[in-house]
């Protein structure tokens, strides 16, 4: 199918919601970011081996990531946010689980590390500092008045991105840690 | 999620014009859908998206064909005998009625008018439609939209001197020269073009507007 249709060739795209928005709209921002993050976790799973333990739980997280995406792109309270399934913040907690399964297996951190090792854990460390930027620029969507959402509309995404930048915080050291690679500490 | 997967019959083919026919088929029980969504048709190797045109609680699903030459999937539609085996998945899409304060205008080229005529024949009424055509013979659906719409407008861009009742150009004619500047509910069904056309005209003369898309190809 033809994918393309110029329509958002003047720097206006349309929200899921209908409405058309410039492209750098705090909106689009932040579901870009999201974009960006999914493309990062791609080459990760892309640098792990095929057999590794968080490849399905990463996919899990793009698939999860794409439904937030939709939810990002539509106005709180618009005809179409009934046509979405909101994002549950139960979501979070097979994250929690993962952090704690795989910080059990790792050595105590000893200090700030700096990102980098073998080619995952440092693929893990671009994903978390975009997931951070994500998660900035949803605050800012969250704070936005002009829309009349509840002040807690993005909570469970909020939560969810949070979560999940320390996942690929974990995920970095876990990574190094199966490969024997110590982590990298900071040093003045 | 997964696809689930139906298996369907050809039932019936309907004429509408010359080049455009209703392909009827079986609608398999547990198939549930909203009008304006499609599925996706499979046979033979080959497989392609056509936006269901029937109502969803009617006993059979609909398919608005227009016979392209070069059109693999609508060849094999038109002359593949009754009774024929397909499968499909679906639903797929979000191109369904939303229904807010402002007015809805439907937009469509062609055998894109398919969603519209499902959500015509379910409950979706008081809506402006510009089908654009090119001769007066394809305005298929006439009595149906005469009955459901606030105003139907047939584009004829080829036809001189147009028919009554009908605008001599292009749907884009119609929206620059034609419709009054308002907030809009737009929904676009038809090829890239014109969609593009039409949104750079909601930005330029409708904003505010709201714009919903499905590229029809």
């Amino acid at each position: 199918m033809k994918i393309y249709t110029g329509s958002g060739d003047r720097g206006k795209t349309s929200l899921f919601s209908g409405e058309r928005v410039a492209k750098n709209n705090l909106r689009t921002e932040a579901y870009g970011d999201l974009d960006e993050l999914n493309s990062c976790l791609g080459a990760l799973t892309a640098a792990l081996e095929e057999s590794h333990e968080s490849i399905a739980e990463i996919r899990q997280i793009q698939s999860d990531l794409f439904h937030i995406g939709a939810c990002l792109a539509t106005t709180p309270g618009s005809p179409s946010a009934a046509a979405l399934e909101p994002f549950d913040e139960q979501k979070s907690l097979y994250l929690e689980t993962a952090i704690d399964r795989m910080d059990q297996n790792l050595p105590p951190l000893k200090g700030f590390i700096l990102p980098g090792g073998r080619m995952p854990a440092a693929l893990a460390h671009v994903a978390r500092t975009v997931c951070r930027r994500a998660e900035r620029h949803t605050v800012g969507l969250s704070e936005d008045k002009t829309t009349g959402q509840t002040p807690d509309a993005y909570q469970a995404v909020l939560v969810y991105l949070n979560r999940l930048s320390d996942y690929l915080f974990v995920l970095a050291r876990y990574c190094n840690h199966l490969a024997g690679e110590a982590d990298i500490l900071w040093k003045k | 999620m997964e696809d689930v997967t139906y298996e369907t019959k050809l039932l019936e083919r309907r004429r509408l014009s010359d080049n455009t026919f209703e392909a009827i088929f079986y609608r398999p029980s547990g198939f549930e859908f909203t009008a304006g969504q499609r599925i996706r048709l499979i046979h033979g190797g080959l497989e392609r998206d056509y936006s269901l045109a029937n109502a969803p609680d009617e006993a059979v699903l609909v398919l608005c064909i227009r016979q392209v030459a070069a059109g693999r999937f609508s060849t094999l539609l038109s002359a593949t005998p009754v009774g024929t085996a397909f499968t499909f998945n679906g639903p797929h899409g979000y191109f369904v009625f939303r229904a807010s304060a402002r007015p809805p205008v439907f937009v469509a080229t062609g055998t894109g008018v398919a969603p519209f005529v499902a959500m015509a024949r379910s409950s979706v009424s008081a809506f402006t439609l510009l089908h654009g055509v090119r001769q007066a013979g394809e305005c298929y659906y006439a009595s149906l939209f005469r009955s459901k719409a606030r105003r139907y407008v047939v584009c004829l861009s080829d036809e001189d001197p147009p028919e009554a009742g009908t605008f001599h150009g292009r749907v884009t004619d119609y929206l620059a020269l034609q419709l009054e500047p308002d907030r809009y509910d737009f929904y676009l069904c038809g090829r890239g073009e014109m969609i593009r056309d039409v949104t750079w005209l909601v930005d330029d003369r409708f904003p505010d507007s709201m714009v919903y898309t499905e590229i029809f190809y």
